[in-house]
């Protein structure tokens, strides 16, 4: 870490750092993108991992999308990014691609971040001078491929609560087929169920691929929150999905599609949360 | 840059600008040319190798990134000139038209396989959903992953090796050879002596062989003279 | 069928499946020659302008650049990609090496040479090029529209054709269904990208390694152009990933060659995806009308259609197209009176021509989900209706003249709904949930070669080794599908041994006789039939020299396994090999046989195929969740690779009616740069796919055999839009049917985006 402190010390705006590589090998092999350097971060065994720390669940920034989606911790404490992480591309791309490198790209379709969107993430970064920082995702994400990240600065690790035994989450996306295809639509669910009030509660909404950057529906959390688990639940988070997504892209050309497609994407999250059994929108 | 590669078991000291990828370092430094590239962006899987037993895009990754590690071609499936099981069953299921995207496949397969023996037939398409293909439709290369995990159905292909058992059993008997030979004798003997031979001697080289297109029976008609040929004198 | 078959009808692997697996095998991308030089292509920016000043001053410097090209320092002599012999119709010699007037993005202005891949690109990179801007032309409304621009000077259409037969009957009572039917411009995605390497050579002469599917034909496009003579110009075909018609045409051929001579060094120019995408072909886009009178007890009577192809920049083979697009209807249908007007229009846009099915493919969606249009209107089950019209065995085709030969495809058709239990799920409703399911069928037709349009023949010979294997020597290119294993099994066939024990290679014009090349549907057909005969004469002298050797007889003799054998005594055979030695010490150093082998027919091939689908209307996602094919080979010749060639064929089609369209925005740039966006479906979304194959003799191919390549994918698409139809009750036919028209079609019927220039 202190190696990786030093180089980014003597980082410029044109030094470029290294996790993955899918989507940096392409960047800088175009002509006249050649970066000065390269930081290397695929050695640094360091920055990957999946710790619960107390009711705190950290993950490395240079874990792979492989690694979340197979991890028990993952698998228990925030299912939801290891549902993204398995729906991150192929096979090989998940095999090579990290969490931190999926962050830092900033794409607007990033399923990663949606999901730890509504884990309600903050990013741990490191800088040259050997600072360390931590601050919300959405302060990080500042829009399209746009980062608050200097150019010094790198991601060492996401932290968020851990989900516990009362908590569902889910992951859906709508892409342009089944596997192997960037977002046009996703979301993130996150709901606390408590058996005895027969409600929900901590809800929590991301959408991802509208707009600059994964985002909370706040309006609808509060909307949704204290409701009862049935289908009017169901159909009200799906409107609320809907509206979202309006304000989101109004005036854009995908809205028409993004607009249906979003009840759809609304009732695979609720589905998948597996409180009731599933429903369908109903049609007119 | 100097890097240190181990490639199929060997390792390879290589020269290599700091961007260069794996898979032009396996190409052109190494000439092992059976990873292809076919998208150069991480899409079509042709240039799946196996990084420490994983399935990578080698067109998406650097060069550097791959030192330190166990690569995997797919020219180093093959043992000692065998063909691994998957190999053979990509022969014996079909699984191979033009084959460019066959490297790829049978790397995807071979991690799948090293990770998850016996896979359902979703895991298997899952595991070469970034495997791209446009000549098979993919039932074929799904069929042999699958016999290669030891749930064999279809029925093989004939394969190459058989022609070498067919080879055995044609002979002449030696009964039937003697009796040529002295046909074949008697037809050098005229020659020696300086004789022409009968034109009747030799099969002549323009037998009409039916009208251009006819599917009809081989030109197997004699020429007018045939029965009288006995040798040159 | 009777015919006691050894070989034919087995399953065969691709002959060269042993270096395929072991990633022996050089592709043409693999391929090198010492002291080889690299090129990179710099293309327009723009979709239509002037080229007023190059600046390759920084490039130029760059260490390892050779030289930088353009139309400043090369003949603008003009030639056309898609000629096979000099001297043809509907060969329009539009385009020049480079071009000083672009009209695409994607068309060619320069090109760099470099002793590296990568510094040929770093230097690509540096050329500066300044234009001068003209109207673009992005739609064919715009260019038909269009009086004082042009793509071209010879206008913005580059083709018409009408054909008008029959006479019309009486429609007095008769129904008239009007319908319109639009398919994208779509990439053919074979996974190689287009390569080329060539070499001049100090004695003046030059080799070319391609993987175009004409050696012949490009060896005349690239002599002439840079004014050699035909026998110092040698082209060889090279093992290649595919081409589904994207590489028959000599597309950088003609470049490479150039470029060779010029720097007297070999040179090898290998494209990236993108420039495969848009700068070498496309499969063009269509729009198609059609109105049909039919009876009301659903008996055609009169079909008009009107055809519009978008040609893109250059006109390439779109004229031979948009001819083709008027012969396939007649092939399947019987009809009193047929009339067809198609046009093909340039466009500023990527260069339309050669892919798979010849406009079959776009012909037969519009047709087809034009009979189910029909078949809802008067109240008939699809099937029936085609049913109660397709043609019959040896019917004429009423456009051409030909016989359709032995035309099965009203018992595919009748088969094929018995095994996909067409009527029960027919009868299934879909529902209003949301996921709903339908079925559909369409049928399709192409052709068996180029007999009745163009000369067709082929030659070849095959020779005898001293041990009793055999080599076959033919211009054979093989993209990929088996066409060399194809050869082997007919000639092995013949003369009683394993296909094995002959060894066929690829085409050279140095070495091998003169064939057209693999495209129309021609090579199972007229080349194996070629291989047939030839064999045949062979398999003659084998006889004959075993009669004379065991002095018997022929009608005493028979070929198999590798002998010359005695009927009725399995003591008395001579092996081949024997046959070879001893007819040498008779001074018959070689029994061999050459044939010229002229196509005397030119039969229909057909296939019928049914398709299954789920529709999300939530997220207009649509799963094909069943498929059966149904095809009218003739004979199957290598059964196993018939069927494999099915499977991808479909999953081509699946592609066509949902996910492919190369679309270019209002610059005139492709919204595509690869596999990213241009989604070909992919394992997990590719359902299985049952092939039925019907078997009958009656034609002229080896063995009964018919092609399969280019007819298996024809009917894939309107199967496929016919069943989401079903499942939604709508009359979708803008195709592709991504998830924005799905969603459309449910919810704002209105607003379904059309497909204008898609």
């Amino acid at each position: 870490m202190d190696e990786l402190a030093a180089a980014l010390k003597a980082a410029t705006p044109q030094t470029r750092l290294l996790a993955g590589g899918t989507d940096l090998v392409r960047a800088v092999r175009r002509p006249g993108s050649e970066p000065d350097v390269i930081i290397d971060l695929t050695g640094l065994d360091e920055l990957s991992y999946v710790r619960l720390d107390g009711e705190t669940l950290r993950v490395g920034a240079t874990t792979t999308f492989t690694e979340l989606q197979s991890d028990p911790l993952v698998h228990e404490h925030a299912l939801c990014l290891g549902l993204a992480a398995a729906q991150v591309g192929s096979a090989q791309i998940r095999n090579v691609g990290t969490i931190g490198g999926n962050i830092a790209n900033a794409s607007p379709c990033a399923d990663g971040a949606t999901a730890l969107t509504a884990l309600g993430a903050e990013v741990t970064t490191l800088d040259g001078a050997g600072t360390v920082r931590t601050r919300p995702l959405g302060e990080l994400l500042l829009g399209p491929s746009q980062t608050s990240l200097a150019h010094d600065e790198a991601i060492t690790e996401f932290s968020f609560s851990a989900l516990g035994a009362a908590h569902r989450s889910a992951f859906a996306k709508i892409g342009s087929r089944t596997a192997v295809s960037v977002a046009r639509l996703s979301a993130a669910l996150v709901v606390r169920f408590d058996p005895a009030a027969g409600s929900l509660t901590d809800v929590r909404v991301a959408l991802g691929a509208v707009g600059g950057a994964a985002f909370r529906a706040a309006r609808l959390e509060q909307e949704l929150q204290g409701r009862p688990v049935d289908e009017d639940t169901a159909r009200l988070f799906a409107e609320g999905c809907v509206a979202a997504v309006q304000e989101s892209i109004p005036g854009r050309y995908s809205l028409p599609y993004k607009r249906h497609a979003a009840v759809g994407l609304a009732y695979d999250a609720w589905n998948m949360l597996a409180l009731v059994a599933p429903c369908e929108p109903a049609w007119v | 840059m100097q890097l240190l590669l181990t490639v199929n078991g060997l390792t390879h000291e290589v020269e290599v600008r700091p961007t260069a990828r794996l898979l032009d370092v396996l190409r052109d430094e190494l000439g092992l040319t059976g990873t292809k590239e076919g998208c150069a962006e991480g899409e079509c899987g042709a240039c799946t190798v196996l990084v420490d037993g994983k399935a990578v895009n080698s067109c998406v990754m650097l060069a550097v990134q791959a030192r330190g590690k166990e690569i995997l071609t797919v020219e180093g499936l093959a043992e000692h000139g065998e063909l691994d099981l998957l190999q053979q069953k990509f022969v014996e299921y079909g699984a191979v038209q033009c084959g460019y995207c066959t490297p790829g496949m049978l790397m995807s397969a071979k991690a799948l396989l090293m990770a998850n023996p016996v896979p359902s037939e979703q895991d298997i398409r899952i595991a070469l959903a970034g495997n791209l293909c446009r000549c098979t439709g993919y039932a074929a290369i799904v069929a042999a992953v699958k016999a290669a995990s030891g749930h064999d159905a279809t029925p093989a292909m004939v394969l190459p090796g058989e022609a070498e058992e067919l080879a055995v059993e044609v002979a002449t008997d030696p009964e039937t050879l003697a009796i040529v030979e002295e046909v074949v004798e008697a037809a050098v003997a005229g020659l020696t002596e300086g004789t022409a031979p009968a034109p009747e001697a030799f099969p002549s080289p323009d037998a009409p062989a039916g009208p251009p297109g006819a599917p009809a029976a081989p030109s197997s008609e004699p020429p007018e003279n045939a029965d009288d040929a006995e040798g040159g004198d | 069928m009777t015919e006691d078959l050894q070989y034919v009808g087995g399953s065969y692997p691709v002959h060269d499946v042993a270096q395929k697996v072991t990633g022996e095998l050089i592709y043409g991308s693999d391929f090198s020659v010492p002291g080889m030089l690299h090129a990179k292509l710099i293309l327009s920016t723009i979709p239509h302008g002037i080229v007023k000043r190059i600046d390759a001053s920084r490039a130029e410097v760059l260490p390892g650049v050779v030289k930088i090209f353009s139309h400043e320092n090369s003949p603008m002599t003009r030639f056309c990609r898609a000629r096979i012999h000099p001297g043809q119709d509907l060969a329009p010699h539009d385009e020049t090496l480079f071009s000083e007037h672009v009209r695409f993005v994607g068309d060619r202005v320069a090109a760099v040479v470099a002793t590296s891949r990568a510094a040929a690109e770093a230097a690509a990179a540096l050329v500066a090029i300044e234009y001068e801007e003209l109207p673009a032309l992005l739609t064919v409304d715009e260019a038909l529209a269009s009086t004082d621009v042009l793509v071209h000077s010879t206008g913005n259409v580059a083709y018409e054709f009408e054909v008008d037969k029959g006479e019309r009957p009486d429609l007095e009572g008769a129904v008239v269904i009007s319908s319109s039917t639009s398919t994208p411009r779509v990439h053919h995605a074979a996974l190689e990208p287009h390569v080329c390497i060539a070499q001049g050579h100090s004695t003046g002469g030059m080799t070319v390694w391609t993987t175009s599917q004409g050696v012949y034909a490009a060896r005349t496009v690239i002599a002439e152009l840079l004014d050699m003579e035909y026998h110092r110009v040698r082209v060889i075909k090279v093992p290649m990933g595919g081409s589904f018609g994207g590489k028959t045409e000599y597309i950088i051929e003609p470049v490479v060659a150039f470029l060779a001579k010029e720097t007297r060094r070999p040179v090898k120019l290998l494209l990236d995806r993108e420039e495969c995408m848009i700068a070498t072909m496309v499969r063009p886009a269509t729009w198609t009308t059609i109105r049909t009178a039919f009876s009301p007890d659903g008996m055609l009577l009169d079909f008009e259609a009107a055809s519009t192809l978008d040609a893109g920049a250059y006109a390439s083979s779109t004229p031979d197209y948009s001819v083709h697009m008027c012969k396939k209807v007649t092939k399947l249908y019987r009809v009193p009176h047929y009339q067809h007007q198609s046009r093909a229009v340039l466009t500023n846009t990527p260069v339309g021509g050669a892919a798979r099915g010849w406009g079959a493919p776009e012909i037969a969606a519009a047709t087809e989900i034009h009979m189910d249009r029909v078949a809802a209107a008067l109240r008939l089950d699809p099937v029936e209706l085609r049913l109660k019209n397709m043609v019959e065995p040896f019917d004429t085709d009423l456009v051409t003249g030909l016989s359709l030969g032995d035309a099965r495809v009203r018992e595919c058709l009748e088969r094929g709904a018995v095994a996909f239990d067409w009527a029960a799920r027919r009868a299934r409703p879909a529902g209003r949930g949301r996921l709903r399911r339908g079925v559909g069928v369409a049928a399709g037709a192409h052709k068996n070669g180029m007999f009745g349009a163009f000369p067709e023949a082929s030659n070849m010979s095959l020779k005898m080794n001293e041990d009793g294997t055999f080599e076959l020597n033919a211009s054979l290119h093989d993209p990929g599908c088996g066409v060399v294993t194809t050869m082997k099994i007919i000639a092995a066939e013949v003369l009683g041994v394993h296909p094995d024990r002959i060894a066929a290679g690829e085409a050279d014009t140095a070495t091998t006789p003169f064939d057209y090349g693999t495209y129309g549907s021609r090579v199972t057909y007229v080349v194996g039939q070629c291989a047939r005969v030839t064999a045949e004469k062979v398999k003659g002298r084998l006889l004959q020299a075993a009669a004379e050797l065991l002095r018997e007889p022929i009608v005493h003799l028979y070929t198999r396994d590798g002998a010359v054998r005695v009927r009725n005594d399995a003591a008395r055979a001579i092996a081949y090999r024997d046959i070879a030695r001893l007819s040498e010490m008779r001074h018959v150093p070689s029994i061999s046989a050459s044939t010229t082998y002229y196509a005397v027919s030119n039969p229909a091939s057909y296939s019928v195929q049914f398709a299954e689908v789920e529709v999300d209307c939530a997220t207009g996602l649509v799963a094909v969740t069943d498929f059966l094919a149904v095809a009218d080979v003739g004979r199957a010749i290598n059964r196993g690779m018939v069927e494999a060639q099915y499977q991808g064929a479909v999953q081509m089609g699946i592609g066509y009616a949902l996910y492919e369209h190369l679309d270019v925005d209002e610059q005139g740039r492709g919204g595509v740069d690869g596999f990213k966006n241009y989604h070909i479906v992919n394992a997990p979304d590719m359902p299985d796919i049952q092939v039925l194959l019907v078997e009958h003799e009656g034609d002229d191919g080896p063995f009964s055999a018919k092609s399969v390549g280019e007819i298996a994918t024809v009917p894939t698409a309107p199967a496929v839009v016919n069943a989401v139809n079903n499942a939604l009750a709508t009359t979708l036919s803008d195709l592709p049917l991504v998830p924005e028209r799905i969603i459309a079609a449910l919810h704002e019927p209105e607003e379904v985006p059309a497909c204008s220039s898609c």
